[in-house]
Parts: C-alpha cells; sequence; structure tokens
C-alpha cells in the first residue's frame, strides 16, 4: 500500500482504512508514517472522510484507496470544484464477488487496477426488479412501510460522498414539514431528486441506516429513470447534469417535453 | 368518489401562463374551481421541492405551466423546466405515488382556451384516481 | 421580532368579484388568518376613493404589509404598491391575490365554491405577505435612442414622431422603399387621399431630421437587453451595424392572404385580388363589369377573424369605377358591411347612390365563380331576397384578410414577445396597456397588433412613439428588486446555479478564501432558474423567498384539506 501510494503514484499523503483498537477505520499517514494495519475488506466510505479533512491539507498530493464507486464520487466532486483533480492520485481497488452481489454493482472496476481482481458487475437487482413489478399502491405501502423506521438520524446523508451541502435543506421544516419522527416521504423525496444527478451507488446510506431501509435500492430506481430519460449515469469526468444543460441538440419547437 | 373534490396547486409563470390564465378570465371561460395558482416569475424557478412537499402533504395534484419551448422570456429558463419535472415524475412513481398528480405543460398568453383545457382535463384526471392516498397518511 | 401586521383588502371590483364571491365572508374569514390586524372591503379598490381607503386603514390601524384580492397583478400591481409607498409602507411589502380573472370570472356558476376558493388564495397571499421583505429598487440609465422595425405608414409616423421629440431614431425597413403596403394602394378611403402624399410627408420629416437613420432593405438579425439598454444588430448594406436602443417600436406590418385557388383563383382570368385590382387601376385599366367578394378567407373555421378594412377598400374602389365610368357595373357580395365611423357609413351611402349594388350572401352557399361567354359569372344564393342570383362580370375581385408578414415567428422569438394563434402580436392588455408589449420598453402599432386602416395605423404609431419616449426622457428606468442572491453562509459552491443561470449571471469567487457564488445584479434578469437548481437554498430569489412559497403552498393544506371533507 505504502509503496503503491508514495512511490508509484508518488503521493504526499495516503487515505486508507486499517484495523485498530479493535475496529476498522480510516487512517490518514503522511509520507514516511508508519501505515499501520491496512484492512479493506470492509466496504468504508473514504471519499466522505476526504471531504472533510481535505480543507486541513492545504498542501501535497493524496492518495486514495478508491473503489469504482469511489472513484466515480471523487469524479463528481472534482467537476464541481471540491476537489482539486491534480491533488489526488486514485489507488484503484477491485471489489470481490460478494462485495459485488451484496450491492447488485454493474460497474464495480475502477479505471486503474492497483488492488484485487477485477470481477464482473450484476446486472439487476432483485428488489429492484419485484418493486417495479408491484401496482404503485403496493409500491406505496412498501416505501410507507419501510420509511416508518426513519429516525432522521442523517447518517445516508452525512455519509455519503456526494452529499456535499453543510446546512441540509431536510434539517429545515420548509419542504418537511414534520418536527418530529418519521419525516414525511417529502424528506425521502427530496433527497431522491437532489441524489439522481449524482449518486454513485456506492451503498454507503443503506449500510449506514440504523433502520435498515434499503436505500441503495431506491437510489437504484432513481438512476435507472435518469439513464432512460436523459442517457446520464453520474460519474465521469466531463458530462454536466442534464437537469442544467439546455435542450441543445433536442427539437425546440413542439410540446414533446410535457409530461 | 363522486363528491370527491381535489385540491389542485398551480405554478404559472408571469409572461406566459400566467397570462394565460388572465385571457382564461377575461374571456369568462369556466373551468371547475380546484385549482390554486401561485405566480413565479419563470416556470424554472419552480423548486420540484415544492411538488414533494405538497404531494406528502396531502395536495390531490400540482400542475407547472410555463413557456412552450423555444419561448420562454428568459431564454433558455424553461429547458431545466423541461428536464426536472419528467424526473420529478419518475420519482413519484418509485415510491408509489401516482405520476398523473403531477403535470407539466405550456400555455402561451394567447392561450386562454389551452388554459381552460388543461384545467378541465387536470381536475377531472385527479377525479378520477380519487384522494391522495398521503393524505390520511401520517408515518 | 414584531409581529407582522397585515391589513387584507378585498376588491367588490363592482360586480365582478361580489356578483360571485361573497365578499363579506371572506374578509370576515381574512381576519382570522395569522398576523391579520384589519380586514375590509372596498367597491373598486383601484379608485381614488378606494387607494383612499386603504392608506387610512394603513394609518389607523399601524398595518406593515397590505394584502389586496382583487383583479390580475398584472394590471395593477404597480399602482397599488404605490398606493403603499405614499401610506409610509414599503413598496414590496405589498401581495396581490387574484379572485377575478382567476375566480369570479371563470366560476360564475359556482359561488360557493367560488367564495371557498377565494379564501384559500387569500390565505396563500397572506402567509406570503408576513414573510415578504422590504426591497429598494435599483436603477438603470436609459439610452436616448429609439429603434423602429418596419417602415410602413405605422412605423413611419412612429418614427417621425419621435425624430421631432429629438430622439435618435433607427428605422429598419426590409424593402428597399418606405412605405409597405401602403406603396399598394395609391388612393386611401373614404377620404380619397393620395397614398403617396401621406409617405413623402414623412419620409421628408425623417431625411431633414439628423436624428433620423433610415435604413433600407434591412432587417435586425439580432437583439438582445432589456428596457433602456437593447442592442440590436441590423443586417443590410456593406456590413452589420449594431445600435444600442433604449426602447423599440414593432411595425412590421402585414401582407396580404392570397387565395389558394377559391374562386378560380390563378385558374380563370379576370379573378384578382384587392391589391391586384388596385394595380390595374393605377394603370387606368377601369373594368366594365366588377363583382366584389367580401370575406375571402377570413370570418370562417379555421380563420375567424374580421379583417376590418377590407369592406371599406371595397367601397372605395366601386366608387373609383364609377367615377371613372358611370356606366359600369359594381356589385359587391359580403357578409356584414363593416363600414364604421360616420365617413366609412357616407362612403357607403355614396357608392350605393352611383350604382354599386349589395348582395348579402351566407357562410353556408358560397358564391361560385365560372366562365360565361369569354367573361365570367358568378353565381350566389342571395339572404335577402332568398333566391339564386347570377351576375355577368369581366372582373372578380377578392377581398382577403390582412395577415402578419411569414417572418413573425422570428420577430417574436427574437424579442421573446407572445403572438396570437394567427400570428398577430399580443399587446399587454388591450385596454390598461394599448399599444405595448407585458415586456418593458418594447412598443407594438399597425397591422403587426392587428389588421388596422391607415388612420389607425398612423394613431398607433404616434401612440407608441409616445409611450417609448417616457423611459427616454426621464432618462433612467427602476429595476423591479427580483434578482437572486445567494447566501454566502449556506453556500458550498457546487457550481449548480452558474450551470442554470440563461444570462451567465453568476460566477464562483472567493470570499474570505471559501469558493463562493455571486449573482451579478446587473445581469441577473430574475428568472429564478438557479433558485431551483440549489439544493440548500443558499440562492434565493427577491419577492419569490422558498420560505414564502413553501408558507403559502402550507396556507392552502391548511384551509382546504383540514377543512374540507
Amino acid at each position: 500500500m505504502a509503496e503503491i501510494a508514495f512511490t508509484e503514484l508518488k503521493a504526499d499523503h495516503l487515505l486508507t482504512t486499517c484495523r485498530g483498537h479493535g475496529n476498522v477505520g480510516p487512517v490518514f499517514a503522511s509520507k514516511g508514517e508508519d501505515v499501520g494495519e491496512v484492512t479493506l475488506d470492509v466496504p468504508y466510505q473514504l471519499v466522505t472522510i476526504l471531504s472533510m479533512i481535505y480543507p486541513w491539507v492545504p498542501q501535497g498530493k493524496i492518495a486514495i484507496v478508491a473503489r469504482r464507486c469511489d472513484e466515480k464520487a471523487l469524479n463528481e466532486l472534482v467537476k464541481r470544484g471540491i476537489f482539486d483533480a491534480a491533488r489526488i492520485a486514485i489507488i484503484g481497488l477491485a471489489c470481490d464477488a460478494e462485495q459485488i452481489a451484496k450491492c447488485s454493482c454493474s460497474d464495480p472496476v475502477p479505471s486503474k487496477v492497483h488492488i484485487g481482481t477485477p470481477n464482473k458487475g450484476v446486472d439487476s437487482d432483485e428488489l429492484t426488479v419485484k418493486l417495479q413489478s408491484m401496482s404503485s399502491e403496493e409500491r406505496l405501502n412498501y416505501w410507507i412501510g419501510q420509511f416508518r423506521k426513519c429516525n432522521k438520524c442523517f447518517a445516508c446523508t452525512t455519509n455519503c460522498p456526494v452529499c456535499f451541502c453543510e446546512d441540509c435543506v431536510l434539517e429545515e421544516r420548509t419542504f418537511v414539514a414534520e418536527k418530529g419522527i418519521p419525516p414525511g416521504l417529502a424528506f425521502h423525496l427530496v433527497r431522491s431528486f437532489h441524489m439522481a444527478d449524482k449518486c454513485i451507488e456506492c451503498g454507503e446510506c443503506e449500510r449506514s441506516c440504523p433502520g435498515d431501509i434499503p436505500l441503495l435500492t431506491l437510489r437504484k430506481m432513481v438512476l435507472k429513470d435518469m439513464k432512460e430519460l436523459y442517457g446520464f449515469s453520474p460519474g465521469d469526468q466531463k458530462s454536466v447534469s442534464p437537469l442544467l444543460t439546455t435542450l441543445e441538440g433536442e427539437p425546440l419547437e413542439g410540446d414533446d417535453h410535457v409530461c | 368518489m363522486s363528491d370527491f373534490n381535489p385540491t389542485i396547486l398551480a405554478f404559472c409563470c408571469n409572461w406566459c401562463s400566467y397570462a394565460g390564465a388572465d385571457l382564461a378570465g377575461v374571456s369568462r371561460l369556466q373551468m371547475p374551481p380546484n385549482v390554486h395558482v401561485i405566480r413565479v416569475m419563470c416556470s424554472a424557478s419552480v423548486k420540484p421541492e415544492y411538488v414533494f412537499k405538497a404531494l406528502s402533504q396531502g395536495i390531490d395534484g400540482v400542475l407547472v405551466l410555463g413557456c412552450h419551448i423555444g419561448d420562454c422570456h428568459y431564454l433558455t429558463g424553461n429547458h431545466r423546466t423541461a428536464k426536472r419535472f419528467p424526473l420529478a415524475q419518475k420519482i413519484l412513481r418509485n415510491i408509489g405515488i401516482d405520476e398523473r398528480r403531477l403535470r407539466l405543460d405550456w400555455v402561451s398568453a394567447a392561450e386562454g382556451e389551452k388554459f381552460q383545457q388543461v384545467i378541465t382535463e387536470f381536475v377531472a384526471e385527479i377525479k378520477k384516481l380519487g384522494p391522495n392516498p398521503l393524505r390520511e397518511v401520517r408515518l | 421580532m414584531l409581529m407582522p401586521r397585515i391589513g387584507v383588502f378585498i376588491c367588490h371590483c363592482g360586480h365582478n368579484i361580489a356578483s360571485v364571491v361573497d365578499v363579506e365572508k371572506v374578509v370576515e374569514f381574512a381576519r382570522g388568518l395569522p398576523n391579520v390586524a384589519f380586514a375590509s372591503h372596498n367597491l373598486y379598490s383601484c379608485s381614488e376613493e378606494g387607494l383612499g381607503a386603504i392608506r387610512k386603514s394603513i394609518e389607523d390601524n399601524k398595518l406593515d404589509r397590505v394584502v389586496v384580492a382583487a383583479c390580475t397583478p398584472r394590471t395593477h400591481e404597480p399602482l397599488f404598491r404605490r398606493n403603499c409607498e405614499r401610506a409610509g409602507v414599503n413598496k414590496y411589502l405589498f401581495e396581490f391575490v387574484n379572485i377575478r380573472e382567476h375566480c369570479s370570472w371563470i366560476h360564475a356558476k359556482e359561488p360557493e365554491a367560488a367564495t371557498r376558493k377565494a379564501m384559500n388564495l387569500v390565505a396563500m397571499g397572506v402567509a406570503k405577505a408576513g414573510l415578504l421583505e422590504p426591497q429598494s429598487e435599483g436603477e438603470s440609465n436609459v439610452i436616448p435612442a429609439a429603434l423602429v422595425i418596419g417602415g410602413g405608414i405605422a412605423g413611419l409616423a412612429a418614427a417621425s414622431s419621435l425624430v421631432s421629440q429629438g430622439i435618435e431614431t433607427h428605422l429598419v425597413e426590409k424593402q428597399a422603399a418606405l412605405g409597405g403596403m401602403l406603396n399598394e394602394i395609391p388612393v386611401v378611403g373614404p377620404e380619397m387621399i393620395e397614398s403617396k402624399d401621406l409617405i413623402e410627408n414623412y419620409k421628408r420629416a425623417l431625411e431633414c431630421s439628423p436624428k433620423a437613420h433610415v435604413h433600407l432593405s434591412s432587417r435586425v438579425s439580432s437583439l438582445s437587453g432589456f428596457i433602456g439598454n437593447f442592442e440590436a444588430t441590423i443586417q443590410g448594406g456593406r456590413c452589420d451595424e449594431k445600435v444600442k436602443v433604449g426602447a423599440i417600436i414593432v411595425a412590421t406590418g402585414g401582407r396580404e392572404f392570397v387565395p389558394n385557388g377559391e374562386y378560380g383563383y390563378g385558374s380563370l382570368p379576370g379573378v384578382m385580388t384587392q391589391l391586384e385590382l388596385e394595380r390595374r387601376l393605377a394603370r387606368g385599366e377601369i373594368p366594365k363589369k366588377v363583382v366584389m367578394i367580401q370575406c375571402v378567407g377570413s370570418r370562417q373555421p379555421g380563420r375567424e377573424l374580421c379583417s376590418r378594412v377590407c369592406c371599406n377598400a371595397s367601397i372605395k374602389n366601386a366608387i373609383r369605377i364609377l367615377d371613372a365610368d358611370p356606366n359600369a357595373e359594381a356589385s359587391i357580395l359580403h357578409r356584414d358591411i363593416m363600414s364604421y365611423g360616420t365617413a366609412a357609413e357616407r362612403a357607403y351611402k355614396d357608392a350605393s347612390e352611383k350604382g354599386a349594388k349589395f348582395y348579402r350572401y351566407g357562410l353556408e352557399k358560397i358564391p361560385s365563380v365560372k366562365r360565361k361567354n369569354g367573361g365570367l359569372s358568378v353565381e350566389f344564393y342571395d339572404e335577402t331576397l332568398d333566391e339564386l342570383v347570377a351576375l355577368d362580370a369581366d372582373t372578380v375581385v377578392l377581398s382577403t384578410p390582412i395577415l402578419p408578414v411569414e417572418d413573425v415567428k422570428e420577430i417574436a422569438k427574437m424579442l421573446k414577445v407572445p403572438v396570437d394563434k394567427y400570428g398577430f402580436f399580443l399587446e399587454a392588455h388591450v385596454k390598461l396597456r394599448p399599444v405595448e408589449f407585458a415586456t418593458e420598453g418594447i412598443f407594438i402599432c399597425g397591422s403587426a397588433r392587428w389588421p388596422s386602416s391607415v388612420s389607425e395605423c398612423i394613431a398607433q404609431g404616434l401612440a407608441a412613439a409616445a409611450k417609448a419616449s417616457i423611459p427616454i426622457r426621464e432618462g433612467k428606468v427602476v429595476i423591479e428588486p427580483i434578482t437572486a442572491y445567494s447566501d454566502p453562509e449556506k453556500c458550498i459552491a457546487c457550481g449548480n446555479c452558474v450551470l442554470a443561470c440563461p444570462y451567465e449571471a453568476i460566477e464562483i469567487v472567493l470570499m474570505d478564501g471559501k469558493r463562493k457564488a455571486r449573482v451579478n445584479e446587473a445581469k441577473c434578469k430574475g428568472c429564478g432558474n438557479c433558485v431551483a437548481a440549489c439544493h440548500n437554498d443558499a440562492m434565493e430569489q427577491k419577492g419569490f423567498d422558498t420560505r414564502q412559497l413553501a408558507a403559502m403552498i402550507d396556507a392552502l393544506i391548511k384551509n382546504a384539506l383540514e377543512v374540507s371533507q
């Protein structure tokens, strides 16, 4: 790990996960410092950690262990000027088949693999398919049942790598009318909308949720719609969110765009 | 179901759809009294969050009416409107809320009759869909 | 924090609102709304009496916000805002609720439901008013110049009026000569004026003035800006010219609708339009037996308009023909004669006395034109006589409507102004804001607005020039404070607003070493696109704050959902 970060990628710092005190947690080590017992078998959202410490690291290149989803998250944040691409070096980590199955991941291989063996992604997610075949009444009842468990812990937003607002609008009463818990559906509808052009399906939201709400599944459903509507998937280095661009190249006349 | 009176919210832009609504009024075109208009400068300023808020709190239907594509007073403002609301509809559908409770349409300042038509059709559609199930639901 | 003291004023608008909405019930309801310190009603809130009553109530009850429920803000908002200012309340602590165009006029047969809806709308307005913040207006300089698009009679009248007021004026005409359609009509009725005299008169005024810049064979190819500061590119001649003006007058005129083969047009010799007849008459070719058919291509399903000038044109030409040859026969087949006004009515009588015959036909059985003995025969069903009539003719003249010019959609898009289903430009309000568009600084006159007679075109051109000169003379315009602004505490510079803005008015800058979005107020047009793109409400639009609109939605839910069933 240290070899890859400091010699191959010529980084000055490294952000990875290590085992210590009986737990797996993030470690930020500079060149020359002891990295510790690196452990990569537990998925951990290091991009979120990077966002937190980045303002405190004024100089130097940071190498970060990133799976494909993390790499896409980094691209989304670089596009928004939150990170300077020149200061980030990616240590590509290929996920194993077990992890891929857990996330129902369709795109598990980073652009350059430094650690791990590349495996194939899976095409579809079982729960997504089940939900889409339900009637809307059944589906609504399913989600109401799930969202009853939400206690506004904000673990999903805090741990999400692309959820970058410091003051989250869902903490206020403007759109989420309910003071108490669980919050109404507006909470989850608004979150889905905000995530639609940024979510890279890392699954951290679902893993963090104390209520075991299948949040990743909902993200996947919306991302599928984004792909169908606009041919857009978040995570590359150039594309701008279609929600912010004009209809250039699409027919301007007529009422094709009503719904 | 026959005495279900929907409560509907409509966002109308100052330059086109609000003016079209005014024209419908001036022309005395009659329509069902279920729709309440909020005036905005451009349909592009309508946040999908308002739609999610309204529907999750029990409003039966939301209309977003802007200028025809190419005619927006603010150049390409309504292009973004055209992109945001189909996505909002999909999100509603994914959760299980009937996406027909949200409708995006274009009404120009000259289209008093179209405004009447859109209102009448939408109210009839919402009546058929029935009250918003979220009216009764307290999570 | 002091709670707002809102005053609510429900307008009867005479019968217009009160005949459907129970105004007193709405007033009673308003009294119970949060933060409402006073509520009452007026017969006509916009009258001096009504405005005075509002001012007195503000003073007596120490009101600091005002809600008026009446007609549409698109007409009277400035009036009520000024009224608030007179009473010492900031102009922008005023909210207008539309219970006429959007309520009483469209739910006329459902007074209970309309009253209920009016209450909901008032509750929404009150909720917004409670959260309004005082604003101050900005000012923008007005470039002391004007642009007139179109050199027909309306444009000529407008341009010469502007120039006589000392205003630098650019007149752009797409043809090689000024005069427009009037060039094809040598004599104008009912006064029988020579049109070339009219045109010369205005042309001379322009030629004599150093303030007039006439661009012939030219078009406006692009336009940007806003009142006081428009920039137009005039294309024509060797190179494009960019001009900066403070106001624009649209006088693009119309064209004669050419029939699609109806009545034998194009296939039978001797069948022509009115303008084609004008050319013949100018050459001295007087028909011996002329039959004119009115309302060809107008006043029918799909094109219901009445073109207003064709009856008088036919009457004028019939008189000219009969004056030139008292033995000629002139018949006019019509579905109504629109000869409004004393002069036109006199001409109608005149024509009849000179021998012109008027026959009424119906839309259900339109005339047919056939060949007969080397000439033509027009057969039609006369509604007055209740029988079939056949007239011999050597000339059949079709009176067709004036329609907008072919490139009107391009012009409308360039100026961002609306057109109706025929393509005629839509003015802001037919009575309260004639000859101007809803967009400030752009005015409309002549047949581009609606088929108009020469005298009407001139009057409208002068009216448009008078209105256009106002901002130019004042030298500055007030900018409504509806621009966007970003809260640096909340902004995380994600760049959504920068991408969403159609005017590129937002940029990311460093504030205290941190990246933040900043709106350039001069470029911001107040569309609010950035507000919708911002995820955490860092970006807001003055006068349309997210919290205000959310409060309106809450008010609707509270009053409509929790009360009904």
